[in-house]
């Protein structure tokens, strides 16, 4: 089984091959099949009723609550909300701070994705130039990173970052001519947010990295050394070359990785001790606060309608490629 | 167009060292530039394990050197003490115990029921598979954290028809919500395993006179043990990372691991040393079983749209 399970690094037997070996004049299997139609809806069933229950009916209710006003009140009594139209889109919609927050979102969204698959892969690059004993350290190094839960890796950025005892201002201090001692870095939001987007990316880029690398060595080299000795630059060959037969896999990564950081919740939580100021809000986590902090419960359904609403385009892109690699088993 | 550098009249011993290094060019690189990227490599390797390296320096370090206004780079003194408080801390046991109870729960039930619904996408065509397929993908990217009012409301008030349950603040509620959470993962994924196994061995056994139950116990289910294992491992990991519903729905001694360290943040000011200890033992489970399945997980990834 190869590593990663995308068009990039499938091999060609998948597709074709159980049929190819077929013995002529088997069962045909249609026929089989639609006489014990109704097996599988009973295997399927399980799991139906459950996403039904746990996915559908909260996805249905959330709709229903973002056009109600549900308070504290009426969640201790139990009383039907009011319903109140389109209000909590319309005060959404026209609070400033929301638009900041989407804002925010959205421009971090970019930056890291940008940041994150750009040097993932680079990294993967690298991985197929460096020698084996240096590439096993790498893959080491990135399979620790990748297994610390997010949490745990959250709470290790806090603590290299404290004002007092941090071990990132007391580096930063021994360079020459800086002054970081008891150095904040969440007073200025700029400070704060690459702080954020550095533990985003540092724990994003193993994923990137590895999974990009399985891609890379599904690139035949024949054509990369042809490509060397009529003297294509190797900027030429990962143009013309590399990223063309990368193109479906990276697609994923970067769609995964969008999906991924526009949902940003337990990094600035966590680095925020869990009261993000506005300035560290992204739409998660004040969705969140509206919700359960000021007990505004049909505010924060809004919000996360709309949330749901933005992240829907990239959402049908990921599904379309992903259904494209069902449909071939 | 220039021969492939190993052609098959080479030496086997070449030929089988040149296959193992697959993807690996030849043509066209100096000794420089070899020589910066292994530095490179070497460089990043460094600075990605440096924060893991910080958190066990400082979880080994005695109380006076985790607060030493000059940070040490080696705990001078190491010392257990960070780890005893740690398990000592109140809560931390039960919080423990709560976890591993949730996530085995959610396990096993994501485990059977996406068993059986991997095994009708994969291995029959009938009307409706396709708009399975999809219910499957779309809400594997449903975030969670946005149904998590609606879901507080629901587990709130169950109606059953003769009895209504208050589910919030009970290891039940979240249980059958991680299972929740785990499954479109497991269905998906359970499903590539299950389709690689040949139709050709199904209809083998078919025509020496097995069952389709038959066919499923004796052939499907144990073929697709490994994948099962790597699943349940992934899911598992899933399950002991969520903190987020936890620490929403229940109270503080309905909790797991990862809500704890959380709650252990914001009450008292921070005992960085034993915190960085509960999150190393917290983090054990996760790295064990992450490096075990490390070959399968970005299929998963990949596949799955799930991250930890």
């Amino acid at each position: 089984m190869s590593v990663v399970d995308s068009p990039a690094t499938r091999r060609p037997r998948d597709p074709g091959g159980p049929q190819q070996n077929r013995v002529p004049g088997h069962v045909a299997p249609r026929r089989r099949k639609r006489n014990s139609s109704v097996v599988p809806w009973l295997l399927a069933l399980p799991a139906l009723v459950f996403i039904a229950a746990l996915l559908g009916y909260p996805l249905v209710r959330m709709l229903v609550l973002s056009f109600q006003n549900m308070r504290l009140r009426e969640l201790i009594s139990g009383r039907t909300p009011p319903w109140v139209g389109f209000d909590q889109y319309t005060r959404a919609l026209t609070d400033e701070v929301f638009w900041a927050v989407v804002g925010r979102t959205v421009a971090f969204t970019a930056v890291s994705v940008l940041i994150s698959v750009v040097a993932g892969l680079g990294i993967a690059l690298l991985m197929r130039r460096v020698a084996r004993g240096v590439r096993l350290f790498m893959v080491v190094a990135m399979m620790f990173v990748w297994a610390l839960p997010q949490l745990v890796a959250a709470q290790i950025f806090r603590w290299m970052t404290d004002s007092d005892f941090g071990v990132v201002n007391y580096l930063i201090d021994k360079l020459p001519g800086v002054d970081y001692q008891n150095h904040s870095w969440f007073v200025n939001p700029w400070q704060g947010w690459s702080v954020i987007t550095t533990l985003v990316v540092w724990a994003g880029i193993p994923f990137l990295a590895i999974t990009l690398n399985a891609g890379l060595t599904q690139v035949p080299k024949e054509l990369l050394e042809a490509a060397t000795v009529d003297g294509a630059t190797p900027w030429q060959s990962l143009r013309n070359i590399v990223l063309p037969i990368l193109k479906p896999l990276l697609m994923i990564v970067t769609t995964l990785s969008v999906i991924w950081n526009f949902g940003l919740f337990t990094q600035a939580w966590v680095l925020r001790d869990g009261h993000p100021e506005p300035q560290f809000q992204t739409l998660a986590t004040y969705s969140y606060t509206q919700a359960f902090g000021q007990a505004r419960y049909s505010l924060g359904s809004a919000i996360a309608v709309i949330t749901v609403l933005l992240m829907l385009g990239v959402m049908i892109f990921y599904i379309r490629q992903m259904f494209r690699i069902g449909e071939v088993d | 167009m220039v021969a492939p550098a190993v052609t098959p009249a080479a030496p086997l011993k070449r030929r089988r060292k040149a296959k193992a290094d697959d993807g690996v060019i030849t043509v066209g690189r100096s000794r420089t530039g070899t020589v910066l990227a292994n530095t490179a490599g070497v460089v990043f390797s460094v600075l990605m394990l440096f924060p893991v390296y910080w958190v066990l320096n400082t979880a080994f370090k005695p109380a006076d050197e985790v607060l030493a206004l000059e940070p040490g780079f080696w705990p001078s003194n190491p010392t257990f003490d960070n780890f005893i408080s740690a398990f000592k801390a109140p809560l931390f046991l039960q919080d423990m115990l709560n976890g591993v109870v949730i996530t085995l729960f959610a396990v096993a039930g994501a485990l059977v029921v996406g068993f059986l619904g991997a095994l009708a996408i994969a291995r029959f065509s009938f009307y409706g598979r396709k708009a399975i397929i999809l219910v499957v993908l779309v809400v594997q990217l449903v975030p969670f954290l946005a149904l998590l009012i609606p879901l507080f409301l629901m587990l709130q008030n169950v109606n059953l028809g003769f009895t209504t349950l208050n589910l919030t603040d009970s290891l039940i509620g979240v249980s059958i919500t991680y299972l929740v959470l785990i499954l479109p993962y497991t269905v998906w994924t359970l499903r590539g395993f299950i389709s690689g196994i040949p139709r050709e061995l199904d209809e083998a056994a078919m025509i020496d006179g097995c069952t389709r139950a038959q066919v499923f116990w004796r052939i499907i289910l144990p073929l697709t043990g490994p994948g099962l294992v790597a699943t349940s491992v992934y899911g598992f990991i899933q399950a002991w990372n969520e903190f987020i519903i936890i620490n929403t729905l229940n109270s503080p001694d309905k909790q797991n691991l990862m809500a704890w360290l959380l709650q252990n943040q914001t009450t008292r000011g921070t005992a960085w040393g034993p915190l960085m200890a509960g999150a190393i033992i917290t983090s054990i489970p996760v790295v064990v079983f992450f490096l075990i399945i490390q070959r399968n997980i970005a299929t998963g990834l990949t596949a799955g749209a799930v991250k930890g």
